[in-house]
């Protein structure tokens, strides 16, 4: 059998998990060919570092705890998965500070605009800005092309 | 209490029938087992003490329903790697919303990992910086990786059992071993004992 081929076998190799007359022709193999054993070897070395990683023991407690929780009530039970929900709240903090920073700021910026003469109107001025604005909705609203065809129209040669 | 060599699935049977020692047995029976696949599986020693409750608990409300079709323990870590891929989900959505550090959802992973003799402290920063690099390195693979080589590694279980509890082939198992082998040779090459 080809390196490559046996190559492809060595992790079911390694976990037993070829048909015995493959587990036998790879490890043959391995007894002959010193680059798939070095192979092998570097699987079988990181096997043995994951063996490596500690175990946990469980808490004497932890059958006690357990038949607590089903006997509580489901709601109960479940709640101490809400305990992430405080962790969301600076969302919606930051989101109202942001708002009553915004607020604060048009409404400071707003006064200021307003006191100063560049935007104030005289009061004629205003007073015609205001009455033109509310004939918006005439037939032939001042200054548009209508309002000048009629003005055509209803011209007497005076 | 009952006999400690009764099979689990009888005892099951007799959970159903209402006997709380048998199901206090079972769970004596499988909790290290439980808790260490959801350990090495999550990183995180406390969320791995809370799943591995929950399994228990889903364990007593499917008691009713439970047919001994398949060997017991792969029921049981078929429920393990759900609640475990089901806890990893979720724990993606929060902190998509929350502003969490990465490191309060894992990133301590293993770092607890006691031994039972008494060792001095450089020898105990040497162990809890291996178990990092080794955790750092499991936590790295796909999660269906992951499990599947947890299952292998720790467990030992047959391809045929992983792929009952995974949900695949044992064809797919094969591969998805490779690729995690393959994976961590690359990550663990410069890793010392």
């Amino acid at each position: 059998m080809k390196c490559s081929n046996i190559q492809k076998k060595l992790s079911a190799y390694q976990d037993r998990e070829l048909k015995p007359q493959e587990q036998e022709q790879v490890r043959n193999h391995l007894l002959s060919c010193r680059a798939c054993r070095e192979q092998f070897a570097e699987l079988e070395r990181v096997w043995q570092t994951l063996g490596g990683l500690g175990e946990i023991h469980p808490d004497p407690w932890f059958y006690r705890q357990v038949a607590r929780k089903i006997k509580e009530p489901r709601e109960q039970r479940l709640f101490p998965r809400l305990q992430w929900v405080p962790r969301l709240l600076p969302a919606p903090v930051i989101v109202s500070i942001l708002l009553v920073v915004g607020i604060l700021t048009g409404t400071y910026l707003g006064n200021i605009l307003a006191q100063s003469n560049i935007f104030l109107l005289h009061y004629e001025q205003a007073s015609e800005t205001v009455f033109n604005s509310m004939r918006v909705f005439d037939p032939a609203p001042p200054g548009t092309l209508a309002e000048g065809y009629y003005r055509m129209a209803s011209y007497k040669g005076e | 209490m009952v006999d400690q060599k009764i099979p689990s699935e009888e005892l099951m049977a007799r959970i159903a029938e209402g006997d709380d020692d048998a199901f206090e047995l079972l769970v004596n029976r499988h909790q290290t087992s439980v808790l260490n696949l959801v350990y090495r599986f999550i990183g995180d020693r406390t969320q791995a003490k809370d799943l591995a409750q929950e399994v228990f608990i889903r364990v007593w409300q499917a008691v009713k329903t439970y047919k001994p079709e398949a060997k017991f323990t792969t029921w049981l870590y078929r429920i393990t790697a759900n609640l475990c891929l089901n806890e990893l989900k979720s724990a993606r959505r929060r902190k998509w919303f929350s502003f969490s550090r990465s490191d309060e959802d894992g990133g301590h992973a293993f770092e607890e990992t006691l031994t039972d003799s008494a060792p001095s402290s450089e020898d105990l920063l040497l162990e809890k910086e291996r178990n990092r690099q080794i955790s750092d390195a499991l936590q790295s693979l796909p999660e269906n990786q992951r499990m599947a080589l947890v299952l292998k590694r720790y467990d030992d279980l047959s391809y045929q059992e992983i792929g009952q509890i995974i949900g695949c082939s044992v064809s797919a198992v094969e591969s998805l071993l490779v690729r995690a082998k393959r994976t961590l040779q690359e990550k663990l090459k410069n890793f010392e004992k």
